[in-house]
């Protein structure tokens, strides 16, 4: 009898005490909220609960951008890729051919005809951007964020949108530079 | 009465059902409400995690390694770096160990959040899984700041880690475990101690100690039936053994011991400990450093094998891991702490009703993205 | 306004046959219940959704609404659900028993619907104010439960069958309870019809108090208590849920419903709570009569006084639902027939030796 009536009691002290809880809630629902309405608040705004600055992100995975003039087709960051979502074709140059510099010094000897990166594909592990020797592939929004506006929405009707084919030689250029006399050819 | 038919129903839960955490299928007799008999069908998330690994190089394989236990990614990675770390006998800084440490309790914090409120959603009970979700989400802010991703972080290496700390991560840690504290309470007070949840839980599925040991359950399942087992005090790996921290079992405070109760109060007092040992590294870790210190130009272990486990929030995880020389695991073998939780389900919740199967697997805290890897 | 007020005001304009102006009288009524009922279904769905959002530190529907989208607070989202589901395929399964499966949802509505007309919402605005209001009410609102049944058998769903047995074990037990601490109000009031009871409740008691029933001695006190537990039980939602138990039977006894017929469960859902809020508010918390004996009385302050009171006791619904756990099914029966039922008679015994008394 006595465990009939203790039973009771505490069902409806626990049961007060839970409802004690969620009306207190209710009455500062603005406060512990961590809703982001997405279209109109981005993410990265640094009065988020937490209190960050983007500034302090040490990194941010989004989309992979290549700065293709900097590429100098050495492939590191095909092999690390683990799903192999990007894919290369570098082709030899004539010798002579100048195919410029990167922005840090090192001259180019590879034509970067095709540079594709499949974003469907792509896991974010991020392990693509740390062997480039140029740091010229990077993902949007970090440590090179000042080179590309950070942008997270990529999100296309068509899968085949979000193939990004940063090569930017044409068909013509490749003949011409690919083709150059036979004697230097040889050379090679 | 003699017309009468009675036979038992097959009921199929899952794959697609709000609540067997994953894509599971149980197969169940019913007698009524009453469960006469239990076939756990996995399977449905099988992505050929080791044969995955056997083409991959052993950097390449960390992302993967995350994807098996998603809710606790970076206990995973852990595991498997330490594993070919030892492999390869590296030695990595002291910063370094003490930022695994901190990601990984944090991680078992989160793990555990999702575990207790998934465990309160199978009750029925809706706003404690929200109010930890906003905790937990709290918990991936840090994870964001520091590596860039949420979930599935690529954030331990062999030999290192990714990033260093970023700046103010040491403020917003203290900063969250001073709230996190107090909300601790709350959730006690929300669901732990009401009595329709201690009614639900406590006395139901119990899993005696000799169960738990013959079934090979680890973690907080085996602890919650009574056993003081926990491989970060009784095989400290990493740093653990500079740590204090206690190892909580259940006592059968509310029912008997190793009830769904005692494996929820495992949990939340476990999420206490990590508090302590994140605060006791915070406290110790050294202010400078490079992370990337200790990172071999080439992971190529030498030929040889290792088994090594380490504490996951789930239990014992071990990576048994051959190498042949080549920069290419020949095999990457893991030992998955929530598949032996699952075999012990049917043994535990058969003769219950089918409200307590539901209490019992989540109570079991299961990943299935690790089950079947 | 009755019906048999409707009734004679047509009579004393154009007096045509009888059978015609009841016939015409009762739609009018029917027509005002129903857009009761929908109203409130949309009010309380929105409400129930931004409370629910707020208790657990949310924000709730914000797309739809004046302002659009993150702009003002998303009044416009049931609108826009009703629309949905009004466009939703209504999807019948090869295996279901057709016609029961098509009529099951609106026999659920029926018994929600049916029992409006007797609910007071203000000291004229009442349907039918019959002789045996209350006794017709809880005979009408337990027809809902043959609804689910129907519903749960006719959809061929394990599920569903789960759901369907589970509600009517549930309904019939919580039936008891809350007639019996129905009954100790009745002791007090003696009448059945529900004006009747809202005016003994008039006045005060213990000098201050209103003279509600809940207030007027320790045992309906008490009364009240297990009649809104009961009353939870018997609208299916939470501690009490177990019928459509989401993590357990996915969606319980309308697991196979899609589109409008779905949301004929949902409106009777809502009105059922209407019902049992309506029959607490009147049986116990005097329903249309002002707090303050005497002041701000007459008809349309009956009116608000009664749809404040209905909203709170419908918001202590909601604030249940998203506070507790769920209970288990032996557990719930343990509830009706060891708890509540044993204190209901208790109660019953208490108000009689109180009325032969005290009053």
């Amino acid at each position: 009898m006595k465990n009939y009536f203790q039973n009771i009691w505490q069902s409806i002290t626990t049961l007060l005490i839970g409802l004690g809880i969620t009306i207190k809630h209710m009455f500062k629902a603005r406060k512990g909220n961590v809703t982001l309405q997405y279209p109109e608040e981005k993410w990265p705004r640094p009065e988020r609960n937490i209190g960050f600055d983007p500034k302090n992100y040490n990194i941010i995975r989004s989309k992979l951008h290549v700065d293709i003039d900097d590429c100098i087709g050495c492939r590191k960051c095909e092999r690390a890729c683990p799903v192999g979502c990007i894919k290369i074709d570098a082709l030899k140059v004539p010798k002579e051919t100048d195919l410029g510099l990167t922005s840090s010094g090192t001259t180019k000897r590879l034509l970067i005809s095709r540079f594709d990166i499949d974003m469907t594909e792509c896991m974010f592990c991020n392990l693509c951007t740390y062997p480039c020797p140029e740091d010229c592939i990077f993902m949007t929004g970090g440590p090179n964020s000042e080179k590309q506006p950070l942008d997270y929405e990529y999100s296309q009707y068509d899968r085949s949108r979000l193939i990004f084919k940063f090569a930017n030689v044409t068909k013509n250029d490749i003949r011409r530079i690919t083709t150059a006399p036979p004697v230097q050819q040889e050379i090679l | 009465m003699g017309l009468v038919h009675a036979e038992e129903m097959t009921l199929n839960i899952g794959p697609q059902h709000p609540s067997t955490h994953g894509v599971l299928r149980l197969k169940v007799k019913t007698d009524g409400e009453i469960i006469s008999e239990i076939t756990p069908v996995i399977g449905y998330l099988h992505r050929c995690f080791e044969k995955h690994c056997e083409n991959l190089s052993y950097e390449q394989v960390i992302p993967f390694t995350d994807r098996c236990d998603y809710i606790a990614a970076m206990n995973n990675s852990f595991g498997y770096v330490l594993a070919v770390e030892k492999l390869m006998d590296i030695q990595v800084p002291e910063r370094v160990e003490y930022i695994r440490v901190i990601m990984a309790e944090y991680n078992r914090i989160a793990s555990h959040l999702l575990a207790l409120g998934t465990f309160g959603l199978d009750v029925g009970a809706y706003t404690p899984f929200l109010y930890m979700f906003r905790d937990r989400e709290r918990i991936l802010d840090l994870f964001e700041i520091t590596c860039g991703a949420r979930l599935l972080y690529n954030y331990m290496w062999v030999g290192g880690v990714s990033h260093d700390l970023p700046l103010g991560f040491m403020e917003a840690s203290y900063r969250f475990l001073d709230e996190f504290e107090k909300n601790i309470n709350e959730y006690h007070n929300i669901l732990s101690y009401n009595k329709i949840f201690i009614e639900r839980s406590a006395d139901v599925g119990i899993m005696p100690k000799d169960v738990a040991i013959d079934y090979g359950v680890t973690g907080p399942n085996l602890r919650g039936s009574g056993v003081k087992w926990d491989l970060r005090k009784d095989e400290p790996y990493s740093i653990y053994n500079r740590f204090k921290f206690d190892v909580p079992v259940g006592t059968g405070i509310m029912g008997s011991v190793g009830d769904c109760w005692d494996r929820y109060w495992v949990r939340a007092e476990e999420m206490q400990e990590s508090i302590k040992i994140i605060r006791q590294a915070l406290d110790k870790i050294p202010r400078e450093g490079n992370v990337h210190e200790a990172l071999p130009k080439k992971v190529r272990p030498p030929k040889g094998s290792i088994y090594f486990r380490t504490e996951s929030p789930r239990g014992d995880l071990g990576y048994y891991i051959i190498s042949d020389g080549t920069p290419t695991p020949l095999r990457v073998k893991m030992r998955s702490p929530a598949f032996t939780a699952l075999s012990a389900l049917s043994e535990i919740a058969t003769g219950w009703m089918l409200s307590d199967v539901l209490v019992i697997l989540g109570s079991l805290d299961i990943v299935l993205g690790e089950i079947d890897r | 306004m009755t019906i048999d007020n409707i009734i004679q005001w047509f009579q004393s304009w154009f007096p045509v046959n009888v059978m015609v102006l009841f016939i015409t009288s009762v739609l009018i009524a029917a027509v005002v219940i129903f857009a009761i009922m929908a109203v409130n279904a949309l009010v309380a769905v929105y409400a129930e959704r931004k409370i629910s959002a707020f208790m657990q530190d949310r924000v709730g529907p914000m797309g739809q609404g004046p302002g659009l989208h993150a702009g003002k607070w998303g009044l416009l989202q049931t609108i826009a659900d009703t629309i949905k589901l009004i466009l939703k395929e209504d999807i019948i399964p090869k295996a279901a028993d057709k016609k029961l499966f098509i009529i099951a949802p609106f026999i659920i509505f029926l018994g929600a619907f049916i029992a409006l007309a007797a609910m007071p919402f203000g000291p004229y605005l009442i349907a039918s104010d019959m002789n045996i209001g209350i006794f017709y009410i809880l005979a009408v609102s337990s027809f809902g439960v043959i609804g689910i049944i129907l519903a749960a058998w006719s959809s061929d769903n394990k599920w569903s069958l789960y759901g369907g047995m589970r509600s009517a074990a549930q309904i019939i037990s919580y039936e008891i309870p809350a007639a019996l601490s129905l009954v100790s109000v009745l002791l007090l009031t003696s009448t059945l019809s529900m004006q009747g009871i809202i005016q003994s409740q008039a006045g005060t008691v213990w000098g201050f108090l209103p003279n509600w029933n809940i207030f007027n001695n320790p045992f309906s006190f008490l009364a009240f208590f297990i009649y809104f537990i009961a009353g939870v039980a018997e609208t299916n939602r939470t501690p009490f849920d177990i019928p459509e138990a989401e993590s357990e039977l996915v969606a319980g006894f309308h697991t196979e419903y899609s589109g409008m017929r779905w949301a004929f469960f949902f409106l009777s859902e809502y009105g059922n709570m209407l019902v049992v809020c309506g029959l607490t508010v009147v049986a116990f918390l005097g329903g249309w009569q002002s707090p303050i004996a005497g002041v701000m009385e007459g008809a349309w302050w009956g009116l608000f006084w009664f749809l404040t009171k209905l909203t709170a006791t419908i918001f202590i619904m909601i604030w249940f639902r998203w506070t507790f756990p769920r209970l288990r099914v032996d557990q719930l029966m343990n509830v009706a027939w060891k708890i509540l039922l044993p204190i209901a008679l208790f109660n019953l015994f208490g108000v009689a030796i109180w009325t032969l008394l005290v009053g």
